[in-house]
């Protein structure tokens, strides 16, 4: 179970030039300017559910799961997995989660069994039991073929499944996924798709998954709840039938739409 | 619950070690290439030296000397032939040359009348013509002075003998030098400065490599992100890494000093070659004093690459750490007197006067060496936590 819970969080804005500027006849260092990231977003995923974070780019999604994952320490909210909060208790709360992170980040050098079972280790298990994990993944994920191949030469789509299998290795409850099926072709997606319905299924072990997207189809197809950002803001949760009804839309490509420009029309810039 | 944790951290640190062993050991086109150099760098720099060495040696030995004019001087000319000199006429544009740095000689230059002069006791003129700017001239030169010296006492002691005074009275003094340092001191003359230099810099061009590519390389290739999102002990991260880079650095540095064994084969001068002794003993011993610094080396040129984005960004701040521990060593050359002890307290200069004490077989206090092992180890653990803190904080690019 994750809860994100009002959380917000600025960065500070790169400078352009050299970072100073002139004020009359004395240089002095530019001001720094925020980018105000996430401004006020909340997300409450159960068990056995997939949920979807959808929203435009730069709406607030990465950086609201880089929390998520302990890599950023957000300004103000709370973030819990399965009730250990991640702040406070990053590790404990990271052992917990399995994520796939935007930037797939395997090592060009390693096999892909090699690259999962250095992830099993780093979560603390026996070199045994993550040799053992990544040969279950190989078949649940079709990766056989690949898993003792270095993975300088994959392709998009068989990245994506390391960096998923990798990302499962410790059979985490909690799985995140960001932008998942970003370069897949339709046989890959559909491939994923597959596997995450199986592992929120009872069979699969009820896991809570949450995934950042901008397809709508997936969120259509996948989600049983999505909750829609934009500029940094929940502007809309519920099912899709849910947001259809609220939208009086009968594409949800449209619900989105006015959902999300309707939020940018009224968030002051 | 904090065995447990130790445990755990342990179990991470190998992991990683392991990780980034494997992947320097796959990167065989780098891995062949720094191996190599530290191979053969010893060999070559050991090659350089005995070149020049031996072609002073051989200007010394080929007993030519070049003099325009010496049928104006048969006395001279008698006394040169004695010496086993073959007496060469030089180029018409012999000067010209010499200025110009073409000709790798002396001329000596002997006017019309200088016999005449010589036998009326005029104090004749006799000039010696060389470029200072180069080796094989200022050597020629030296050749000439010597033979010209021993002429000029040769006439002066025959002239006052034929006078009835003793030989004894126009040399009141003998002067006998001799030469305190022992046949392994002579050879680190040459060899003293330069070997140790291009150990120091075969550690940090190895190390080099291996540092950006465990931390830099990591945001480079963007898996610094996915890595952060485990529950890793930042000690546990940067241990890992430093133990992997710092074995590779070692391993060059060991292989560089041994490949100094086999280059004495490759001496060319004889007399190098006679004071060079260079063994499995001086082998390790080198290894021994360059290890703290391999690794303060590694976590140091780990430290500043972790908040490079880039390999390319990495270098930038590598180059200056590379540029300071290269100069360092120059201090002592500066320096003819016994080293102080404060040399003992700077990185590079502390190896490279070690290893001078060892090329000349000189003795090391334990304080000499435990020193500088000391500096090295605060270096390795500032630098590390260092490592550990920013791997987090510069996971998301």
């Amino acid at each position: 179970m994750i809860l994100i819970d009002h959380v917000a969080k600025r960065f500070a804005a790169p400078v352009a030039g050299l970072g100073w500027q002139r004020k009359g006849w004395r240089i002095a260092r530019a001001p720094q300017t925020w980018v105000q990231a996430v401004s006020d977003i909340s997300v409450h995923a159960p068990n056995g559910q997939i949920t979807g974070l959808l929203g435009a780019n730069g709406a607030g999604k990465t950086s609201t799961l880089r929390m998520l994952a302990g890599l950023l320490v957000p300004d103000s909210g709370r973030l819990e997995v399965d009730g250990i909060s991640v702040t406070q208790e990053r590790n404990k709360a990271q052992s917990r989660m399995g994520i796939l992170a935007d930037a797939r980040g395997l090592y060009p050098r390693l096999t892909a069994r090699e690259n999962m079972v250095y992830f099993g280790r780093l979560q603390g298990m026996s070199n045994l039991a993550a040799l053992a994990r990544a040969e279950q993944l190989a078949d649940l994920l079709d990766l056989r073929p690949l898993l003792d191949r270095a993975t300088d030469g994959f392709s998009q789509g068989e990245r994506v499944k390391t960096a998923l299998a990798r990302a499962l290795v410790h059979d985490p409850d909690n799985i995140i996924l960001d932008e998942p099926t970003n370069g897949l072709d339709v046989l890959a997606t559909r491939a994923l798709r597959e596997t995450l319905q199986f592992l929120c299924s009872p069979e699969g072990g009820s896991k809570c998954i949450v995934f950042s997207t901008h397809i709508m189809q997936e969120v259509e197809r996948l989600c049983d709840q999505v909750v829609v950002v934009a500029r940094g803001r929940n502007v809309a949760s519920g099912t899709v039938a849910q947001l259809l009804a609220q939208t009086g839309q009968t594409e949800f490509e449209d619900a989105f739409v006015q959902l999300a420009f309707a939020a940018d029309a009224e968030v002051p810039a | 619950m904090n065995r447990i944790r130790v445990l755990r951290a342990m179990a991470q640190w190998t992991a990683v070690f392991l990780k980034e062993a494997t992947d320097a050991w796959r990167d065989r086109r780098t891995l062949r290439m720094v191996l190599l150099l530290s191979v053969v760098q010893g060999p070559l720099v050991l090659l350089l030296v005995s070149t020049l060495a031996s072609e002073k040696e051989n200007r010394i030995d080929k007993r030519e000397i070049y003099i325009q004019g010496m049928q104006h001087a048969p006395g001279l000319q008698n006394f040169i032939e004695r010496q086993a000199y073959a007496i060469k006429v030089p180029p018409v544009d012999a000067l010209d040359k010499l200025a110009a740095g073409q000709l790798e000689d002396a001329v000596i230059v002997v006017p019309s009348d200088f016999e005449q002069q010589l036998q009326t006791l005029q104090m004749p003129s006799i000039e010696i013509f060389a470029n200072s700017s180069s080796r094989g001239s200022s050597t020629a030169r030296d050749v000439a002075r010597k033979l010209l010296q021993a002429y000029v006492q040769e006439r002066v002691a025959l002239t006052l003998a034929l006078r009835g005074v003793a030989v004894a009275s126009l040399k009141p003094l003998d002067v006998q030098e001799h030469d305190m340092a022992n046949a392994n001191a002579r050879s680190a003359q040459l060899t003293g400065t330069l070997i140790p230099l291009y150990v120091l810099i075969a550690v940090l061009t190895g190390a080099m490599g291996a540092a950006m590519d465990s931390t830099a390389g990591e945001r480079e290739r963007s898996s610094l992100e996915p890595l952060m999102m485990n529950p890793v002990s930042p000690w546990a991260l940067a241990l890992g890494k430093w133990a992997a880079v710092a074995a590779l650095t070692a391993l060059i540095a060991l292989l560089t000093s041994l490949s100094f064994i086999p280059a004495q084969l490759l001496i060319r001068s004889d007399a190098l070659q006679a004071l060079f002794r260079f063994d499995l003993a001086d082998a390790v011993h080198f290894g021994l004093i360059c290890l703290p610094f391999a690794g303060a080396v590694s976590a140091l040129l780990m430290a500043t690459s972790v908040r490079g984005k880039s390999i390319k960004e990495a270098q930038a701040g590598n180059s200056l750490v590379l540029l300071v521990f290269m100069i360092l060593p120059l201090v002592s050359l500066l320096n003819d007197a016994a080293e102080p002890d404060w040399y003992y307290l700077v990185p590079s200069l502390a190896q490279q006067t070690l290893m001078l004490h060892v090329l000349r077989a000189e003795p090391i206090a334990l304080w000499q060496w435990l020193l500088p092992c000391a500096i090295g180890l605060v270096l390795t653990v500032v630098g590390l936590a260092y490592v550990g803190r920013a791997m987090r904080s510069n996971a998301v690019r």
